[in-house]
């Protein structure tokens, strides 16, 4: 064939494919495999670095979500501690009073007593003092036309009367 | 691509003689006529270094030593954070590896073959894309005009013909033949020696069929190559063909009409605009072009690798 568009050319055809192979090697060798396995690296990194930051994430919310228990847990404490205590402060208030109000009670009912007990010693000495006066007096007024045993039996009359004239 | 000026000075240099489109057009796209640099035949081979072997080795060595210092000054910092033209290699790679290679000859074979067809999509691409560059019509009129270089010189054989290297389907058949080996590689890798031929007739068949299938079979295997040189070698003929017939236009009506300004007005409101959209158009053609033979191999590779029946 005379075309040369369409002329078989041997020497071409080798030159072809033995520029290809050693293409092929050189490539492969200094660019392919070196970029290929850098570029999975890199994928792993990233993949991994996302996986690291899905698990800080994770984490975090778990953190926050513990310590917004916690907070929680506190305040209520809080909350029960103050009003236990404004119980307790009321409850010992209470209590405080009670034993004052009692204690106040216990004075003045010892209070009375003593005055009652002095009140009818007072009454006993006075009389007494009466009686002995009363004596000296009618004797005086008498003068021994009475036995002694008769005289005081005529005063301890006069006293059961009195005291039965005062009830 | 072709200069006009190129033409034109060839039309000057020549006009008593009629304009012959054809031959410029043929004499533009097809191998140097001579040998850039003789070598001895091997057994009756002529080996010797044609334009297109020239233009091959410029690309092999041009998009080696691109890819290479990229990828190493990518690979030498201590994060690997693409920029510049690192970016677009990154892209292509992880392109290439992600929807050509690994679809198709499945996870486990992706590390063997990637280096493999990312070579071919590089390759490919380069040669491709220089046809896309005047660089030798501009040598060619840098020794014309200033060197002067006679017959023989390096220049003038280099400025004869010759558009893009992966136009000759010598060169697209040498591509070829490596898928076609590459094809046998995968399959004996895979399910070794034996077993890859055994394929070739699936079992469960009587006799006759079985013959007719790998008759196919066998067909198949040469087809599957020819068809990968025939596409892209016809595809990158054709761009070619089409812009130089365009600007051919400009010589054509100056003949026709006696007169070099009405070629010089085709030139500046036709042909020049259409072979400007016509490079556009052919700038896609390359990428598909590299893309298809690329998919293509990996995919008849991937065949070999999961075998259906």
């Amino acid at each position: 064939m005379d075309n040369p568009l369409v002329q078989v050319d041997p020497g071409l055809y080798f030159w072809t494919i033995a520029t290809f192979l050693v293409l092929v090697f050189l490539l492969a060798k200094f660019a392919w495999r070196p970029l290929l396995d850098a570029l999975e690296r890199r994928q792993e990194t990233i993949r991994k670095s996302l996986d690291d930051a899905d698990a800080a994430r994770g984490e975090l919310e778990r953190l926050q979500s513990e310590s917004a228990e916690i907070l929680k847990a506190a305040r209520v404490e809080a909350e029960a501690i103050v009003s236990k205590s404004r119980a307790d402060a009321l409850q010992l208030g209470e209590e405080l009073k009670q034993k004052a109000r009692g204690e106040a009670d216990a004075i003045v009912r010892e209070a009375k007593r003593q005055i009652e007990s002095e009140k009818s010693q007072a009454l006993r000495e006075i009389r007494g003092e009466v009686a002995d006066l009363s004596i000296r007096i009618a004797s005086k007024l008498i003068e021994r036309n009475i036995s002694r045993e008769d005289n005081e039996r005529l005063v301890e009359e006069t006293l059961e009367s009195l005291e039965a004239g005062q009830r | 691509m072709i200069e006009p000026a190129r033409l034109q000075e060839e039309l000057a240099g020549e006009a008593t003689e009629a304009f012959d489109a054809g031959e410029v057009m043929i004499g533009h796209i097809a191998n140097s006529p001579e040998p850039l640099i003789h070598l001895p035949d091997v057994l009756p081979f002529d080996i010797s270094i044609t334009k297109h072997v020239f233009m091959l080795w410029l690309v092999a060595a041009a998009v080696f030593f691109l890819v290479t210092f990229t990828v190493r000054r990518y690979l030498r910092q201590p994060q690997m954070v693409p920029s510049g033209f690192a970016n677009v290699l990154e892209y292509m790679v992880i392109w290439v590896r992600d929807s050509i290679v690994e679809p198709n000859v499945g996870k486990r074979w992706v590390r063997t073959w990637a280096p493999w067809l990312l070579t071919f999509f590089v390759f490919i691409l380069g040669a491709n894309a220089i046809g896309m560059i005047p660089i030798f019509e501009v040598t060619g009129l840098f020794n014309h005009y200033v060197l002067h270089g006679g017959e023989d010189a390096f220049l003038t054989h280099l400025g004869h013909g010759g558009a893009t290297a992966t136009a000759n389907f010598n060169v697209t058949a040498g591509l070829a033949t490596v898928t076609f080996f590459s094809i046998i590689a995968a399959g004996t890798l895979a399910h070794g020696f034996v077993q890859h031929w055994k394929h070739l007739a699936p079992g469960g068949l009587n006799f006759v069929l079985r013959f007719v299938v790998v008759l196919i079979e066998i067909m198949g295997m040469f087809v599957r190559p020819f068809a990968l040189t025939m596409r892209l070698a016809a595809n990158m003929t054709g761009g070619h063909l089409a812009i130089l017939a365009i600007l051919s236009m400009v010589f054509l009506f100056a003949e026709l009409f006696g007169s070099a300004l009405l070629g010089i007005a085709v030139g500046a409101f036709v042909s020049v605009p259409l072979a400007v959209g016509i490079s556009a158009l052919e700038l896609i053609v390359i990428l598909v072009q590299a893309y298809v033979f690329t998919l293509l191999s990996a995919v008849f590779i991937g065949m070999a690798i999961h075998v259906h029946h």
